[in-house]
């Protein structure tokens, strides 16, 4: 026995399907209600928001080894710049810009730092917010991924393993580079050649390299500052004394860059965590230094 | 010079210069020229004296950038032991101890009876001007914030917190942080070279115990002396050491976790099950005025008399934000759960009360516990003392209960008191 049944068309739909979605990072063609780009895996809210508001967001990528505090920088900038009243505001675009901020500012407040960032960039999170200041007359509009450490090693040795981050690290309109401090203080180089070997990916992606006209800024931040008083008095200096590799890179390469320190926790302890080990935590919260580099990269991005 | 005298050589002498050096020039006067020259040479005289303006203190840089020609030791006040006093005159040497804030050392039993009635009538009113009085009593230390949203404390919200209840023997804290001058006696005084005062096991790092011209005092200061217009802000970039090395220099001590925690929270009991704690000196709810903090102060230390609407019961001010106060105990972290704790190999000591860049409000409590290295000489962290009632003589326990001025106890609050210490002898069994 056959039985009826009415199935709508639907022909709008396919109409929408018929229309590639270029994803705003890497600009490959997806369909309409995929949520994360099927070749760089970045979030395809990026580009719907981007098209209804008829924006184009700038790109600021926030680099650096596993460990070295990205996650915490960027929550924590983030937390900063939109609880303040004066000089530079932020407002995150979109729910999903904030739950960076959310999760960093949750962990922080137990005293605790959050958990590592995974490998997979769908894992990721992105910030799109608008940031205002009162140098500036029009807001800018500002994409800023949480990228793990680990994948941009891998990227960097084996490079368009991790898409996404090639092609953000070519189109970003500045760069914040985070390095350990205490590491470097502790007189271990593997900070200081990762961050060499770093540089001198940027400087290939540089969309200025081409014609010799490198005027992408870039802010190196010493992170962790609370554990080395060294570098928070003068970074510079510090650069220069302790990080000689990456100091002359800088100098050689490029051009619009300067120097910061910067801390989260005002200090640090021992915490033995039951199953895992013993772990750094913070004993409490002082940031100091976030904001300037950030500042500084807004300036010279005009 | 006199202002209206020195205007009027200004004017002459540039009078002179011009008619000298120009007329002289262009008619071809080599006299006229010789007037100008006197003219350099009254400008010269002029300003032989100018010195630039010190800015007044509301504009300072802050300490650590302080330009060094600020501090000047001209223009700053002289220490006690600097004006010069006659070791044999014993007037004469209690008054100096006085005015270096050394009143608890004349107060010690040792010394008590060799104050003649007036010196101990004005001994006893700096005590009690400078410190608070803590009558004894219990007071729960742990991680009970959430707890205390009604202000009261359960003894089953105490036992699920892992909290526990401490008993304090009553004494006197400061009622403001040390500040840069009192610190500055101990250091014009050459506390820095008496070392009896001082941990036998930190005698060796004490020559790093220098400002930012090598000499010895805290961090931040230069030459010896702490920023000008700073003397009411509290001293920081000293370390616990250094902290302890006064306290004992003025007769007193650092408070320990229990006592600088109940005279914040003030605890009293209400039921023999049941008491009241506060979670903020001023009540349990934040309230961003009162103390100077990372989203409510200007981003630096202020005055310690800066925040008066920050004032506990007792009337110890500033016990919450603009610097974290070194304590005596040692650090044991209060987020001890099932997750893990904190290493006892972190060797810290306890430090309270939050600063001026303290970003969570949850973290300049009462209860707040944090740590750090004994020998870190940091931007935010300064202390205030305390002495056992039972360190005095016993005149000045008299004289209290005498004059009842406080009760030596605060189990009179309730009338159960007696049941509410039995029970919490339970809590911490």
């Amino acid at each position: 026995m056959t039985r009826h049944a009415e199935l709508p068309l639907e022909s709008y739909r396919l109409a929408q399907y018929s229309v590639q979605v270029p994803c705003y990072i890497c600009e490959e063609g997806n369909t309409f209600d995929a949520e994360f780009c099927r070749y760089c895996y970045a979030p395809l809210a990026l580009a719907h928001q981007a098209n209804c508001q008829k924006i184009r967001p700038s790109m600021i990528a926030t680099i650096g080894a596993s460990g070295v505090g990205k996650t915490v920088y960027l929550g924590m900038l983030m937390d900063m710049l939109s609880r303040r009243t004066s000089r530079t505001q932020m407002l995150a675009r979109g729910a999903f810009s904030i739950t960076l901020q959310q999760t960093t500012i949750a962990a922080l407040s137990k005293c605790e730092f959050p958990e590592k960032t995974a490998n997979e960039p769908d894992r990721w999170n992105w910030v799109h917010s608008q940031v205002r200041s009162q140098e500036q007359r029009r807001a800018t509009e500002l994409i800023m991924p949480d990228m793990a450490g680990e994948a941009i090693l891998e990227e960097m040795n084996h490079p368009f393993t991790y898409r996404v981050i090639r092609s953000l690290l070519s189109k970003s309109a500045g760069i914040i580079i985070l390095v350990d401090a205490s590491t470097i203080e502790r007189g271990r180089g593997d900070q200081d050649y990762f961050t060499m070997k770093l540089l001198t990916y940027l400087s290939e992606l540089d969309p200025g390299a081409k014609n010799g006209s490198r005027s992408r800024p870039v802010s190196i931040v010493f992170s962790k500052a609370d554990m080395c008083t060294l570098s928070s008095a003068d970074p510079e200096k510090f650069a220069r004394e302790r990080a000689t590799g990456l100091w002359q890179h800088c100098r050689e390469r490029f051009p619009k860059h300067r120097f910061f320190a910067a801390a989260v926790a005002g200090a640090c302890g021992v915490r033995e965590k039951f199953g895992i080990g013993e772990v750094q935590a913070p004993l409490r919260i002082e940031p100091r230094g976030i904001v300037e580099p950030f500042e500084w990269l807004l300036g010279q991005m005009k | 010079m006199n202002e209206k005298y020195a205007k009027w050589l200004n004017w002459g002498a540039l009078a002179a210069i011009v008619v000298g050096f120009g007329v002289g020039a262009l008619a071809g006067m080599p006299k006229l020229l010789g007037l100008g020259a006197v003219g350099l040479v009254l400008l010269a005289f002029r300003f032989r004296s100018w010195r630039p303006k010190v800015r007044p203190a509301e504009t300072q840089t802050p300490a650590f950038t302080a330009d060094p020609s600020a501090s000047s030791s001209k223009k700053l006040p002289r220490a006690a032991a600097e004006i010069s006093s006659d070791p044999t005159n014993p007037q004469a040497l209690v008054e100096q101890m006085l005015s270096q804030g050394r009143y608890a050392l004349l107060l010690r039993s040792q010394i008590i009876g060799n104050l003649s009635p007036d010196q101990l009538a004005e001994t006893r009113e700096s005590l009690e001007s400078n410190s608070s009085f803590v009558p004894e009593g219990e007071v729960v230390l742990g991680p009970v914030d959430d707890a205390l949203v009604d202000g009261k404390l359960e003894d089953h919200e105490i036992l699920t917190c892992r909290a526990a209840v401490v008993r304090v023997e009553p004494y006197f804290l400061d009622r403001f942080p040390i500040t840069n001058r009192e610190f500055y006696e101990f250091v014009a005084a050459g506390g820095y070279e008496e070392l009896p005062i001082w941990e036998k096991e930190i005698w060796p790092a004490m020559v790093e115990f220098v400002d930012e011209t090598g000499q010895p005092g805290p961090r931040y200061w230069r030459e010896g002396h702490y920023p000008l217009g700073e003397e009411n802000f509290p001293v920081i970039g000293i370390n616990w050491f250094e902290a302890s090395a006064y306290a004992r220099w003025v007769g007193k001590r650092l408070p320990t976790d229990a006592e600088w925690v109940k005279s914040g929270a003030w605890p009293v009991a209400l039921t023999r099950t049941a008491r009241f704690q506060r979670k903020y000196p001023w009540g349990n709810t934040m309230q961003a005025s009162r103390a100077n903090l990372w989203g409510s102060g200007p981003g630096r230390t202020v005055a310690v008399d800066a925040t008066p609407g920050g004032v506990s019961v007792g009337g110890v001010h500033q016990l919450i934000g603009n610097v974290w106060e070194w304590t005596a105990s040692r650090f044991v972290g209060q987020h001890d759960d099932d997750d893990g704790r904190w290493s006892p190999q972190n060797e810290l000591r306890s430090v309270r009360g939050g600063a001026f860049d303290t970003y969570f409000e949850t973290q300049a409590t009462c209860q707040f516990q944090s740590g750090e290295n004994p020998v870190h000489r940091r931007h935010n962290i300064g202390f205030r003392c305390a002495v056992a009632l039972s360190d005095l003589a016993p005149e000045v326990t008299e004289y209290l209960t005498g004059a009842g001025e406080a009760d030596l106890a605060d189990d009179t609050y309730d009338d159960n008191a007696h049941d509410a210490a039995e029970s919490t002898e339970k809590v911490n069994a």
